[in-house]
């Protein structure tokens, strides 16, 4: 038995990252994985010198903090590459994100006519209790459009109809921009990346590692290494001991068969929740066992085909959306970074597979998978089956969390459970099950280690509505610590946040109509009584005539002491009228405003939808 | 409320103030050049008998007349009764804002 003051399940970015934060404060830790591999989801696998991630994994990140540390591991290895992608279907590319043009062409105008009615139809009867993934979509692009573009892909991924997919799953995908956010981004919109280049958009270009993201971890585990920590691989743990809200030790076993068991006084999983719960010892009370039974995952399979072809086509990825095959996207590793494939002479494709691990097809044999690999790409017209030299297939269970109707509740309930754990924390994709990306997942191992430290962190907080303060409070309270040395690559809105808010937030701020109607009043009737006044004091055998016109809009008024009450009166609620009314359409005119620039925002956001699933 | 709306209040969570200093100038700038102007066009429009209808500004504005002269007499006495009126609504405003949110 080896004694550690930190344990920590899972080598992915979320465990790595919590052990790295750790190391550099002079803690160190276990870091148990199961595979032989480190890296998670964000692994890269190297297949005969070619190599190929499991997924996409483009760098971008809006917590400062987060662009910090892939500088600070992967230092210059980063590469700046244009993004292409496009979308098959019905035997058409399309360009994505959507090009009207380009798919007013590839549609046809029937269709595209069809699509406009769908769309009004979306914006005049709009579904106000928005439940499900489908709905969500519809309202925003209407039903049609979401039937060609987000149903069969959204589908394939998740493997569940889009009516039983939450509504927070895209909402969680696509926030509502705040105003500020939206006002921020129309006024100081381009960001500044990693090496401190402006970026326009993730549309347009983004960072990725010369020789994948998997780099960045094989460098992580030497780091920690060299802080003193440990990695063991090939370690699955099976069981996490506990008594009295404290875990005592967790155990497992090696991939030669032997018990493995390691104690400490802090625990950090990054498990996927269900096994979490299943691991505990003793079990947690029934409603949280069943509650785990209920959170479901799915898995994905990658086939790598090495193309006898020095290119296929230029996009980093695309979209398969065409029901007749199984595949739902192509990553082409080559032009994510050349130094991806061996010999530049040939491309290496992955066909990417989303399944359950019930599934026929998870449990076919490499040689069958390649075969349906070729035979798909065939069929919708990429390759030639002569032309494939070599493949290989990669499986990773569960992949992606899945959000069903019932997965809150039940993630609440176990959420619930393990906080009356004093030194278990769980983080990272799986271990939230929540849907987040490897930048998500590092700051969830961030904050697990300063909780470890004495700092206190919601690790739930990642992710979610809270996410932009959180961030913004990761950037304040770490500037001087050691966490975040010096801004190399902030954004440029995260460095100017603070006065640009307060500027935001007078410029937009409201005119109070019943002050102003009061300040207006009070100057008009009380004008109007001078005015009346002085022509009173001066005299004369006509006193006023002109002024006397104003009877035509002021009921009885003359100048007369009388009449200069009068309007006194009347002139202050006629200037009260028109102070109100003033500020009623400024305000107005403002929330207007306000509306068009967070909806062109949300629209810019909702373009690339499918980059999100 | 949803989270839409929340956004949109954004805007209606603070109330404006008016820098009332800032507003005189601007309305003693309005008030003086614009009255300036009105008599500059009239005298240059109709000659020095024109303007008999802004004449009676005199009654308030004492030396003021529809003349050169009189133009810059005119500029000063609208650049204070305008400061005098922005400086007022600003003030008032603030007060009541300030009242209001106690």
């Amino acid at each position: 038995m080896s004694r550690e003051s930190s344990v920590i399940i899972g080598a992915g970015p979320a465990g790595l990252t919590a052990a790295y934060e750790l190391g550099k404060r002079g803690v160190t830790s276990t870091v148990l994985e199961a595979s032989d591999q480190v890296g998670g989801i964000s692994k890269t696998v190297n297949y005969r010198g070619y190599r190929f991630d499991i997924g996409g994994h483009r760098f971008f990140s809006k917590v400062p903090l987060i662009n910090e540390l892939w500088h600070e591991i992967l230092g210059e290895e980063f590469l700046l590459r244009p993004r292409i992608s496009r979308i098959y279907y019905n035997q058409h590319f399309f360009d994505y994100p959507l090009k009207p043009l380009n798919a007013l062409a590839g549609l046809g105008p029937l269709e595209s006519f069809l699509i406009g009615l769908s769309y009004i139809k979306a914006k005049f009867f709009h579904i106000h209790d928005e439940k499900t993934f489908e709905q969500w979509v519809s309202n925003r692009f209407g039903y049609r459009l979401y039937n060609i573009f987000f149903k069969t892909y959204t589908e394939k991924v998740w493997g569940i109809p889009c009516h039983e997919i939450s509504a927070d799953w895209a909402a969680q995908r696509i926030k509502n921009l705040s105003l500020k956010q939206a006002v921020r981004n129309a006024l100081f919109g381009a960001k500044q990346g990693m090496d401190g280049s402006t970026l326009t958009s993730l549309i347009e270009q983004f960072h990725y590692p010369r020789f994948g993201p998997g780099l960045m971890w094989e460098r992580c585990r030497s780091l920690i290494e060299s802080q003193g920590s440990r990695t063991v691989q090939g370690v699955k743990v099976e069981r996490i001991r506990h008594r009295q809200g404290r875990v005592d030790c967790v155990s497992g076993w090696s991939a030669s068969g032997e018990q493995l068991e390691y104690d400490g006084r802090h625990f950090v999983s990054t498990m996927p929740l269900r096994e979490l719960v299943h691991a505990l010892d003793p079990l947690p009370p029934e409603e949280v066992f069943k509650a785990a039974q209920a959170l479901r995952y799915r898995d994905y399979l990658t086939v790598v085909l090495v193309i006898d072809r020095e290119s296929v086509f230029p996009d980093n990825w695309l979209y398969v959306h065409s029901p007749e095959v199984k595949l739902g996207r192509i990553q082409n590793y080559k032009n994510w970074s050349p130094y991806m494939v061996p010999d530049p002479s040939r491309t290496s494709l992955g066909l990417e597979y989303f399944l359950w691990d019930k599934d026929e097809e998870w449990t076919w044999s490499q040689e069958r998978l390649i075969e349906l690999g070729i035979r798909e790409c065939a069929q919708i017209g990429l390759i030639e089956p002569r032309e494939v030299k070599d493949g290989t297939v990669v499986r990773m269970e569960k992949a992606y969390p899945v959000y069903d109707q019932t997965y809150q509740e039940s993630v609440a309930t176990i959420r619930r459970y393990l906080e009356t754990f004093s030194n278990l924390q769980t983080i990272g994709r799986n271990g939230l099950h929540r849907y987040n990306n490897q930048d998500h997942s590092m700051l969830t191992g961030v904050y697990a280690a300063g909780n470890i430290l004495g700092e206190r962190h919601d690790v739930w907080s990642v992710n979610t509505e809270k996410e932009y303060h959180e961030e913004e409070r990761v950037a304040k309270s770490s500037a001087g610590d050691r966490l975040v040395p010096t801004r190399v690559s902030v954004s440029v809105g995260e460095a100017i946040e603070e006065p640009e808010d307060k500027v935001i937030e007078i410029a937009f701020a409201k005119i109070d109509p019943l002050a102003l109607g009061v300040a207006v009043g009070v100057v008009s009737g009380l004008g109007i009584f001078m005015a009346s006044a002085i022509l009173l004091l001066r005299g004369g055998t006509v006193v006023g005539p002109t002024l006397s016109l104003l009877a035509n809009y002021l009921f009885g008024f003359e100048v007369t002491w009388t009449g200069a009450v009068m309007g006194l009166f009347e002139g202050g609620m006629l200037g009260f009228a028109v102070g109100a009314l003033a500020a009623g359409l400024r305000n107005w005119a403002l929330k207007a405003y306000a509306k068009i620039v967070r909806w062109r925002g949300e629209r810019e956001d909702r373009r690339h939808l499918l980059d999100k699933m | 409320m949803n989270s839409q709306s929340k956004q949109t209040d954004e805007i209606s969570r603070t109330l404006a103030r008016i820098k009332a200093d800032a507003l005189a100038v601007v309305c003693a700038v309005i008030g003086g050049v614009g009255l300036f102007a009105m008599t500059a066009w009239l005298v240059i429009k109709d000659g020095q008998q024109a303007g008999q209808h802004l004449q009676l500004l005199s009654n308030y504005f004492v030396g003021y007349s529809v003349t050169w002269p009189g133009a810059f007499v005119g500029l000063v006495y609208g650049a204070m009764t305008g400061g005098a009126v922005g400086w007022a609504i600003g003030r008032i405003y603030n007060r009541v804002v300030n009242v209001r949110q106690r």
